[in-house]
């Protein structure tokens, strides 16, 4: 079992700094997700991991191993490729044993490395096909056969669903995330799709302007973003980004349109002092209808709805912004005029407009 | 590690070694024709062309370009050379612009028989000329312009025609053809369209077509030497005529003057205008 | 410019794939003529230029005519008579020997260097320059060059003696059995660069994960050329061989200048053989059969190349 650790890595290319000053630790046995927009630097850093790219300045750590100046091939690592990079003359075969081949390993070794990859990932009658001859689902199994047989501590997936249609997407995801349970191994993985990243990792690092933002699991990047990039990024529905005064006290107090909400369970960085305007990330399925009489609710009018199955998500304006709930169907259906709305006060986050950091 | 870095570099080292090498190679014919036109006659008997000239001497460029003696006639290359001319410029004005429209009305109009067209130019464009080349002194004699400038122009223009179309029809199967549809519905018609949008679109193509074409034409031996008749033979074959004229010694520095005097117009083409002439040949590599 | 290169020389065998692909035009009928009526012109040439001269060759192949043509059937005659001759066997030998010596040549030459080109050296474009020059020479020019190149009196043999080496020997070019080998020099000098120019854009246009992919596995540079990347290219070189043999059927213009087809006839090629038998020998049968040959030779090299690159775009 392998970890990886990045101290301080830079990078640029001549005046974009690619990746400014990256600290990293993948445990051992971790599946670490790079998430962010394009251009963010996220593949950068992961090339920068696999040596395919040499940093600025920094290190990289592989096993307790400096492998800064290594090649790639002497890391220790496995990557699977965006396009899947399979060499298209060779058959399926031969594209899974050729590098082990050229690294002379045993006869019978490769062979059974490569029995055992095509059957982890159920290739076996594909074994004689050229790539061309494979679809789209069976190229990535391939790829990811590919990095199987090196029987590396680290796996390195660069945006791997990204060619593949949705549903492939899903059923690929889930078998992904089958291997890393099975092997038990270190994987590093690149993706832009904040689903995705959810899913899959045990951690996720959000990347944005060459700087890693935040690294938490899942539940924690969701609940307690700690910048408004990561708050708007994280999150299939987006979040409602509310302007809104807050005024210290005990408890403090957000006022919003008609509405005056206490924040006696908000967890501060630091205690606010004096009124100010802040911005109030509160996610739709925690934006609720008021039954009559509840305390803390606050009035808007309906603009419309969007039914989407399981839930509808409906769009009201307050205090003249826009902001959506994630409703049940039911209560949804004929919703017009006048509602008062109600918040989970437990699952806000409040941020400083001008550095967009939590508070 | 260290020791892979030096491996590199010493990678890095027999890549350029060799790479200057070939270089060389290549370039030693030119640099010894250079070397050789540039000598004084008494340093060509007796010296290989691989020596640098001791004294230097423009005189046989002068000889070459003025006075030279081609078969039995003593006036140099220089009326070869206006002859070349007059045959380039219209060859090459007339083949690219009919390349141009056969492209266009292939590529952007329904014509019935079109695959028919395009296979036969296709396989035209890699026939060789010998199999036709007498029945078309047949033809042009018939018609009573064999051995004319119109006749070698003729030539030129045909055998330019299988590439020509298909290197434009090729190119403008990129234009989107919404282009041509949104012409139509605002009333233009075929050649108004292709004066007035196609054209204007082509102009890369067109100096691509135009250098592939004057290189080619100006460089070729052929159907200057069969079709251009006596009093138009074009600088290539005057060329070969010059340096198979002998009179006792033989001038190579007057030789060598008049290859590179033949090579320059192609040779200045190509280092002013590489990038097109690049997709040129290799666009129109068949015709080789 | 590079992917227009990368794309252009297939060019032409790509359109026969498209063929398939009708372009939708829709039009009215009247539109039609206007586009009819501008490649009447070309269709006529065609047919009669091309076409009608060809149809028109291989029958006086098939006749008795010698300085004028003459039309009775004479079967296979002219056939015989040029395969029995034995300028023709050495013609027709020579083809083989330069042809197979000159794709060896330009086609090794012209990957190697592609490959080391690619390999991100600077000044690159001052090489390719450099590389690429000679296209711009007519084969007139480039013979000459390589003929006063070659020549015992003036050239290499010459200069080597003149540098303290009076035995030196390099007479290629003057001894009938080895004058053809001389005109592969030529050829190899006048065309590698345009391979590698082709082989290069190929070599561009790879997708770089494959590189990715073999560093992450481990295989050195050039086992990755041999192994992947070239094989990867087999459909580009592929065409390379058939533009060479092409060229080489053709080669006209470099024998004349370079050897004359001598000593005696030990150089000729076909295409000279033609031209000769036209024009100082007036015998048009069996020039006309000489033709025909060169063009089953065309045939026999284009015709399984274009079906199998029609087979492979499907």
């Amino acid at each position: 079992m392998t970890g990886v650790r990045v101290i301080g890595v830079s990078k640029s290319h001549g005046l974009l700094r690619v990746l400014q000053d990256i600290d990293l630790a993948v445990e051992p046995g971790e599946f670490t997700v790079l998430l962010g927009p394009s251009g963010c630097g996220k593949t950068t850093l992961l090339n920068t991991i696999a040596g395919l790219d040499i940093p600025d300045s920094g290190s990289v750590f592989i096993g307790g191993r400096d492998v800064t100046n290594v090649d790639p091939s002497g890391r220790g690592i496995a990557m699977v490729f965006q396009s899947y990079a399979l060499y298209p003359t060779m058959s399926v075969r031969r594209n899974l044993s050729f590098g082990l081949r050229v690294r002379s390993v045993q006869r019978d070794e490769v062979e059974r490395r490569v029995a055992w990859a095509s059957q982890m990932l159920q290739i076996g009658e594909l074994l004689d096909r050229k790539p061309n001859q494979l679809s789209g689902g069976q190229r990535q199994r391939v790829a990811i056969g590919r990095a199987l047989v090196q029987k590396a501590g680290v796996f390195l997936f660069d945006e791997p669903l990204s060619n593949l249609d949705a549903k492939l997407r899903m059923e690929t995801r889930v078998e992904i995330k089958r291997l890393h349970q099975e092997l038990g191994a270190t994987m590093l993985y690149v993706t832009h799709d904040q689903i995705e990243a959810m899913t899959l990792a045990t951690r996720i690092a959000v990347m944005h302007k060459g700087r890693v933002i935040q690294y938490a699991p899942p539940d924690e990047l969701y609940e307690r973003p700690r910048t408004m990039f990561v708050a708007g990024f994280v999150g299939s529905l987006a979040t409602n980004m509310m302007t809104t005064r807050l005024s210290p006290g005990d408890p403090p107090m957000i006022t919003l349109g008609t509405g005056r909400f206490p924040l006696d369970r908000y967890d501060f960085t630091s205690a606010p002092a004096g009124d100010r305007d802040v911005v109030l990330s509160v996610r739709p399925e925690n934006v609720s209808l008021a039954t009559s009489g509840q305390a803390g609710t606050v009035e808007a009018d309906t603009l419309f709805t969007e039914p989407m199955g399981a839930d509808t998500l409906a769009w009201f304006t307050l205090a003249g912004q826009r902001i959506s709930a994630r409703l049940d169907p039911h209560a949804a259906r004929g919703l017009t005029g006048r509602v008062r709305l109600a918040f989970d006060l437990d699952k806000v986050s409040l941020f400083d407009p001008a550095s967009g950091d939590r508070l | 590690m260290a020791a892979a870095t030096n491996q590199a570099r010493i990678g890095r080292i027999g890549l350029y070694a060799f790479l200057v090498t070939t270089c060389l190679f290549f370039s030693i014919p030119l640099l010894v024709v250079i070397s050789t036109s540039f000598k004084p006659l008494s340093e060509v008997r007796d010296f290989s062309v691989f020596q640098l000239p001791a004294q230097m001497t423009a005189a046989a460029w002068g000889k070459a370009w003025q006075s030279a003696c081609t078969g039995t006639e003593c006036a140099g290359l220089h009326i070869a050379f206006w002859n070349s001319v007059r045959i380039v410029i219209p060859s090459v004005i007339i083949s690219v612009l009919v390349g141009s429209l056969n492209g266009y009305a292939l590529s952007h109009w329904r014509v019935r028989g079109a695959d028919t067209l395009m296979l036969a130019l296709i396989l035209g464009a890699f026939i060789p000329y010998q199999v036709i080349i007498f029945p078309l002194v047949k033809i042009f004699s018939t018609v009573g312009i064999f051995g004319s400038v119109a006749c070698i122009i003729a030539v030129h223009v045909l055998f330019g025609l299988p590439v020509m179309t298909l290197l434009f029809r090729n190119f403008y199967v990129g234009i989107p053809n919404e282009l041509v549809k949104a012409a139509r519905v605002d009333g233009a018609g075929f050649w108004r369209i292709f004066l007035f949008i196609i054209l204007p679109l082509s102009v890369n193509m067109l100096i691509v077509a135009a250098i592939l074409q004057t290189t080619g034409i100006w460089n070729d031996y052929l159907f200057g030497l069969i079709f251009a008749g006596h009093n138009n033979t074009p600088m290539t074959v005057e060329l070969m005529e010059l340096a198979t004229t002998s009179t006792g010694v033989v001038e190579y520095n007057v030789s060598t003057a008049a290859a590179l005097l033949t090579a320059l117009p192609p040779l200045l083409l190509y280092f002013f205008s590489g990038r097109y002439f690049v997709r040129g040949i290799t666009a129109g590599a068949v015709k080789g | 410019m590079d992917d227009a290169v990368a794309r252009e020389p297939r060019a032409l065998t790509g359109t026969l794939a498209e063929r398939s692909t009708p372009r939708r035009a829709a039009s009215p009928r009247v539109r039609e003529v206007a586009a009819r009526l501008a490649l009447v012109p070309t269709v006529l040439v065609m047919a009669v230029c091309f076409y009608g001269s060809i149809v028109w060759t291989v029958y006086i192949s098939m006749t008795r005519s010698s300085m004028l043509p003459e039309y009775g059937f004479a079967g296979l005659f002219q056939y015989n008579r040029l395969f029995n001759s034995l300028s023709w066997q050495t013609t027709f030998d020579n083809m083989f020997i330069f042809g197979f010596l000159d794709v060896v040549g330009t086609l090794g030459v012209g990957i190697l260097l592609a490959v080391v080109v690619d390999r991100h050296v600077r000044f690159e474009s001052l090489f390719r320059t450099i590389l690429l020059y000679p296209l711009a020479l007519s084969f007139i020019v480039t013979g000459l060059a390589w003929q006063w190149i070659l020549s015992p009196t003036i050239g290499i043999e010459h200069f080597v003696r003149g540098l303290g080496f009076p035995h030196f020997v390099f007479d290629w070019i003057t001894q009938p059995e080895t004058s053809i080998y001389t005109l592969v020099f030529a050829g190899v000098w006048h065309q590698s660069g345009f391979i590698m120019v082709v082989i290069l854009a190929g070599l561009r246009g790879i997708d770089p994960e494959i590189w990715r992919a073999t560093r992450v596995d481990g295989i050195p540079v050039w086992r990755a050329y041999v192994s992947v990347i070239l094989p990867m290219l087999r459909p580009l070189i592929v065409t390379c061989i058939v533009l060479i043999v092409i060229a080489v059927v053709k080669s006209y213009d470099l024998v004349v200048a370079m050897t004359g087809g001598g000593p005696g006839f030990s150089s000729d090629l076909p295409a000279k053989f033609v031209i000769d038998y036209v024009f100082q020998r007036a015998n048009i049968g069996e020039a006309s059969a000489a033709a025909v040959i060169m063009l089953g030779s065309v045939i026999a090299i284009m015709g399984p190349y274009l079906h199998f690159e029609m087979v492979r775009k499907r």
